[in-house]
């Protein structure tokens, strides 16, 4: 894995962007710490850190073919197909990298070779031929890519920290991005938590002309071949086999690597299936790992280790205590770059640091089954709401309810039954607008509009909000089921702004590890996505086509365990029993630190950590979780951008350094 | 009298706890709608108004007709506080 940089600029000497293309490489040097590249041209500056993992000794970038140079970020599985494709028709390659693969793909079909790459990508090319810069990423925004107007023309980046060594640019909070993060989890379309830097979406190439015109075109769209795999099975049971040979082939693909390939356990069906799955592939030793808790209440590692022991692992856990949380929460939101809602990236940066010292440069996760198989719980919610819509109340919706959160105190004492009925019955009128499943998180986290500085002039608008979610929306999302079109804002929102980026991309290469999902495979999604709501979810069990089909091939308990999230401690890392503030929070939360940040309203602050004078309770929810999280990611957000690491290249690791005059 | 006692504590402790004004909490809204509480929010003030009204809710007194504004909550409580008195 690696990481790119590039700047597309006449406004700038052929020097001066190649010092600061290496200046901003080491900046990125975390992403790729084996090596590193520039390609310098006039009009374009390209730049590559490496992580070597294929053709690991003829593979580096920027790579030049004819007319075309390359940066790119992540893999393409299927380069050994299209690689033979083209052999076939006498096309000749140098390496065996899957990066030449590009090059000539694309020299073959423009930008029509995108949407032929199975993989995790963010491409950048420059075409002196065509006189054009193109930057692509991949279908589901496994891979990152950010982009800025600099200087009459623009800069490109893997992350946004790279920008900060730009002269004359600093990133700045856009308020109305903060708060739509805030509410969303994610910011829709290009826009980012910063003013002026923008995200390449997932699925579409950019196109810049050197005039400055710029053009987007969409090369793939989530559910574009339900109609063609509407009937692909006609009974649960061929749902089942399909399922299972296309994960298999997923995994088999990621397998292609030459250096070791490893698998994080969660405890859960999804990474335990993914780890059957290479075992069978391979049959070979290979390494897990995993997070464990000292916290008993959010510790799984009794089912990692039956899942480790299941496939005959050599199992690795990083056990991380509230301590280990409250001192690396600063780093890790350097890495994530925006504010996190939880604290759980911080492990998951701690377990990447682990897999680096054991030598281990990529793993297999189970990422993205949850959104495409309808396993988070807003999906049963929906369905709920919808059933009690439908046909009223009745004793099944109330069973259903009753079990929605058995890891909530709150949601399992009967005695609170009514009020979780009456909180969802408020529900009941909007469910299924343009925001299906996400309405239930806009409300919960509508609070942190109070919590913004109140200069900003900010309120939340949920009637604007919806025009804006709908201005994402493909044609055909009006004909799809409610199940269908959560998944999409599933995929569109928490998952791509946070589980594939602050929790998974920039987690795992804070410490060069490459994470690699077998779930989010184009195939697997399109096949899950057009199958019948109810073989996804079957009743109210989740996941079941999985949980059927690998039934008796992985631990039964871990089938039949009740969902949980993935939670680490959050507030109560941060606040003694005192009600004292602990370590960089003490500096970053108190009022003067949140008066000079300028972001939030500094009385709402104070108000709120008084809550928690006598330290945090034992029951506390949700939300207090979630606003404190947001704040104080938010303050440590703030000190990066004004205290901005300044890595220095080394030059010993130079390994392309191309001068183009042209 | 009393009920507008118990109100004005009502929104006190509404207020303290889920950072709101006391002018921006709506009485005869329902404070889900708003934004103000999520469900565990309901759950503290349901646990509140047990403690300071010296009342026992039952659970199929859990509905939106007693809880769904704060006037809802007082009038409920104030009917609960009644009953027990009277028996």
């Amino acid at each position: 894995m690696c990481g790119v940089f590039a700047i597309f600029a006449t406004s700038l000497g052929i020097e001066e962007k190649r010092e600061l293309t290496k200046q901003a490489l080491a900046q990125l040097q975390h992403r790729g710490p084996d090596a590193w590249g520039v390609y310098n041209s006039p009009k374009a500056t390209l730049g590559h850190v490496r992580l070597s993992i294929v053709d690991v000794a003829a593979g580096h970038q920027p790579m030049v073919s004819g007319d075309q140079i390359v940066s790119f970020n992540g893999e393409i599985f299927n380069h050994v197909e299209l690689r033979a494709e083209l052999e076939s028709q006498g096309v000749v390659f140098e390496t065996r990298s899957d990066t030449e693969v590009i090059l000539k793909l694309y020299q073959r079909d423009g930008i029509d070779c995108f949407r032929q790459f199975n993989g995790q990508f963010a491409i950048i090319i420059w075409d002196k031929r065509e006189q054009r810069l193109i930057a692509a990423r991949d279908r589901y925004g496994i891979r990152p890519l950010y982009l800025l107007p600099y200087r009459g023309g623009w800069a490109f980046s893997s992350e946004m920290k790279a920008f900060d060594c730009l002269p004359g640019f600093r990133r700045s909070f856009s308020p109305a991005g903060l708060l739509e993060h805030g509410l969303l989890w994610n910011t829709l379309g290009e826009t980012t938590v910063y003013n002026d830097v923008r995200s390449v979406e997932s699925g579409t190439v950019k196109i810049f002309a050197t005039s400055g015109e710029e053009q987007t075109r969409r090369y793939y769209q989530l559910g574009e071949e339900l109609s063609a795999r509407r009937d692909q099975f006609s009974s649960f049971e061929q749902a089942q086999e399909g399922l299972t040979q296309a994960l298999s082939d997923a995994v088999t693909l990621r397998l292609r690597s030459d250096v070791p390939v490893g698998a994080y356990l969660s405890g859960g069906i999804d990474s335990t299936v993914i780890s059957r799955l290479v075992k069978d592939a391979t049959n070979h030793d290979f390494r897990t790992f995993s997070v464990a808790f000292e916290d008993e209440s959010l510790d799984e590692s009794l089912y990692q280790k039956m899942a480790s022991e299941d496939v005959n692992s050599q199992h690795n856990e990083v056990r991380v205590s509230r301590q280990n949380i409250a001192d690396s929460i600063a780093d890790t939101v350097r890495h994530t770059e925006r504010p996190i809602f939880r604290t759980a990236p911080t492990p998951l940066y701690l377990l990447s640091d682990k897999v680096q010292q054991e030598r281990i440069k990529v793993v297999l996760t189970g990422e993205g089954a949850d959104e495409i198989l309808c396993g988070y719980d807003a999906f049963k919610e929906l369905k709920i709401l919808e059933a009690w819509k439908k046909n009223g109340y009745s004793p099944k919706v109330e069973g259903a309810l009753r079990d929605l959160y058995p890891h909530l105190a709150h949601y399992s004492d009967p005695k609170h039954f009514g009020l979780i009925r009456l909180y969802y019955e408020g529900f009941l009128d909007d469910y299924d607008n343009e925001m299906a499943g996400l309405n239930i998180r806009f409300n919960n986290n509508k609070i942190l509009e109070r919590y913004l500085n109140p200069d900003f002039g900010l309120q939340v608008d949920k009637d604007r909000m919806r025009e804006r979610i709908a201005e994402q929306l493909p044609a055909d999302f009006k004909h799809w089921t409610l199940m269908q079109r959560n998944s999409f804002l599933e995929m569109k929102t928490l998952l791509q702004g946070y589980l594939l980026s602050s929790q998974g991309d920039r987690m795992a290469l804070s410490h060069g590890v490459e994470g690699r999902f077998p779930f989010l495979d184009h195939q697997v999604v399109e096949q899950a996505f057009a199958m019948p709501d109810e073989y996804k979810l079957r009743g109210f069990e989740q996941k079941a086509v999985l949980r059927e089909a690998f039934t008796g091939k992985i631990p039964q308990q871990i089938i039949d365990r009740p969902k949980r999230p993935y939670m680490a401690p959050d507030l109560i890392s941060f606040i003694d029993d005192s009600g004292n503030l602990q370590g960089m929070a003490a500096e970053m939360m108190n009022d003067q630190a949140i008066r000079d940040a300028g972001l939030f309203n500094h009385e709402m602050v104070a108000k709120f950590l008084k809550k928690f004078k006598r330290g945090v309770p034992k029951d506390i929810g949700y939300r207090d979780n979630m606003i404190f999280t947001f704040i104080y990611s938010t303050q440590l957000c703030h000190y990066w951008l004004n205290k901005p690491v300044q890595d220095a290249p080394d030059y010993g690791l130079c390994t392309v350094d191309i001068v183009d005059t042209l | 009298m009393i009920k507008d006692d118990a109100r004005q504590a009502l929104v006190a402790f509404i207020s303290e706890n889920y950072m709101v004004d006391e002018d921006e909490i709506p009485l005869d809204q329902s404070l889900i709608d708003e934004g103000i509480i999520d469900s565990f929010g309901l759950i503290e003030i349901a646990s509140y108004l047990q403690t300071a009204h010296g009342i026992e809710i039952a659970e199929d007194e859990l509905i939106r007709d007693n809880f769904g504004s704060v006037n809802k909550m007082i009038d409920f409580a104030a009917r609960k506080v009644g009953t027990s008195c009277a028996s």
